[in-house]
């Protein structure tokens, strides 16, 4: 009889087997070449465009980098010229004044009035409660039976 | 060239020289050569694993080296490049995986069919086979993701517990683990399966 330890084993080897099958298959016929092939027609980011015309001077690091230091001035200078010009608009000195003969609000605000909401000048207790409730209901029963009763009753 | 030349240079992607740029060029595209001649067929063998389709497997290959190729300028920090790659692939294959509707069982069955070694098997002996390893890969499946892709990693001989840990980002001890608890589940999939027929 097989123990559950040798049954997880056989059925776990089984699986295992048939992963390794797969994990065993050849890769097909040429695959590399074609591989080779989209790595060859595939584009290629990060390269220099070259200038139409390519003097000698540019060829030196030191023009380079001449270049470049020249390009971020210019930028730089560029920014600081807008932003030393432009000015950001002043506070305006007039005071609003009021109109001649009238009154001022002071800066006050209306308040709208609200109606206030039902105050209670006792709280309700348990027991304060419990009457109010039988007082209802007595009230409610003597009203049903006054509809109940007809019009023409004595 | 100084140090600020240097920093300049890098920022602006100036290559010092002309001619060390082509002999830069060549040097990337004879590693990236050397590399798919000595990885494509393992990285076609760990994506069939997961896609089991040869043409998206042969595609998710492609794609790994085009990804190797966008970033060839760190290749020389790589200390493992078969690690590396079967790292890429296996992102590039799960990705796939995720993104791809089922496909039914009959094309599974079909392709094993077709890709199975058939080593003095008769028809009817090979299409057995077939049906016996879609069987065992559908139970695979109904794995837990973490422990599935454990188990599938392992059964390439080549790969070590440390390298199946470096390519999923663990640690060994989990690899180990998960391992076992795949086997344990495994063994509970195919016997409850064999109870049923």
């Amino acid at each position: 009889m097989n123990t559950p330890s040798s049954l997880v084993s056989n059925a776990s080897s089984e699986a295992e087997e048939t992963l390794r099958v797969i994990a065993k298959l050849p890769a097909p016929e040429g695959l590399e070449e074609r591989v080779r092939g989209a790595l060859h027609e595939a584009p290629r980011g990060g390269q220099i465009l070259s200038w139409p015309v390519k003097p000698r001077w540019m060829e030196s690091g030191l023009a380079r980098s001449a270049a470049a230091a020249a390009i971020v001035f210019v930028v730089a200078g560029g920014g600081w010229g807008v932003y030393s010009r432009v000015r950001p608009a002043e506070a305006p000195n007039v005071v609003v004044m009021p109109r001649t003969g009238g009154f001022s609000s002071a800066g006050a605000m209306r308040t709208p009035k609200t109606v206030d909401g039902t105050v209670l000048a006792h709280p309700m207790t348990k027991p304060a409660m419990q009457a109010a409730e039988t007082k209802k209901a007595t009230h409610a029963g003597k009203k049903s039976a006054r509809a109940k009763k007809p019009a023409n009753a004595p | 060239m100084s140090a600020s030349q240097s920093v300049l240079a890098g920022w602006m992607e100036i290559a010092p020289d002309a001619v060390q740029d082509e002999t830069r060029q060549h040097a990337e595209e004879e590693a990236l050569a050397a590399l798919v001649s000595e990885y494509a067929s393992t990285l076609y063998r760990v994506a069939f694993s997961v896609l089991r389709n040869a043409p998206d497997a042969e595609d998710a290959v492609q794609e790994t080296f085009l990804r190797v190729l966008r970033h060839r300028t760190s290749l020389g920090e790589i200390r493992d490049h078969r690690v590396w790659l079967i790292r890429i692939v296996w992102n590039i294959v799960l990705d796939r995986k995720r993104r791809s509707k089922t496909r039914p069982e009959t094309d599974d069955i079909a392709e094993l069919a077709r890709v199975l070694p058939a080593d003095g098997l008769s028809a009817e002996q090979r299409a057995a086979a077939a049906q016996h390893h879609a069987h065992v890969l559908q139970c695979v499946d109904q794995l837990p993701a973490k422990e599935r892709e454990v188990l599938v990693l392992s059964a390439f001989e080549e790969l070590s517990s440390v390298e199946i840990a470096s390519v999923l980002g663990v640690t060994e001890s989990s690899v180990r683990s998960r391992l076992f608890r795949a086997r344990n589940l495994m063994a509970d999939l195919l016997n409850h399966a064999r109870m049923l027929r």
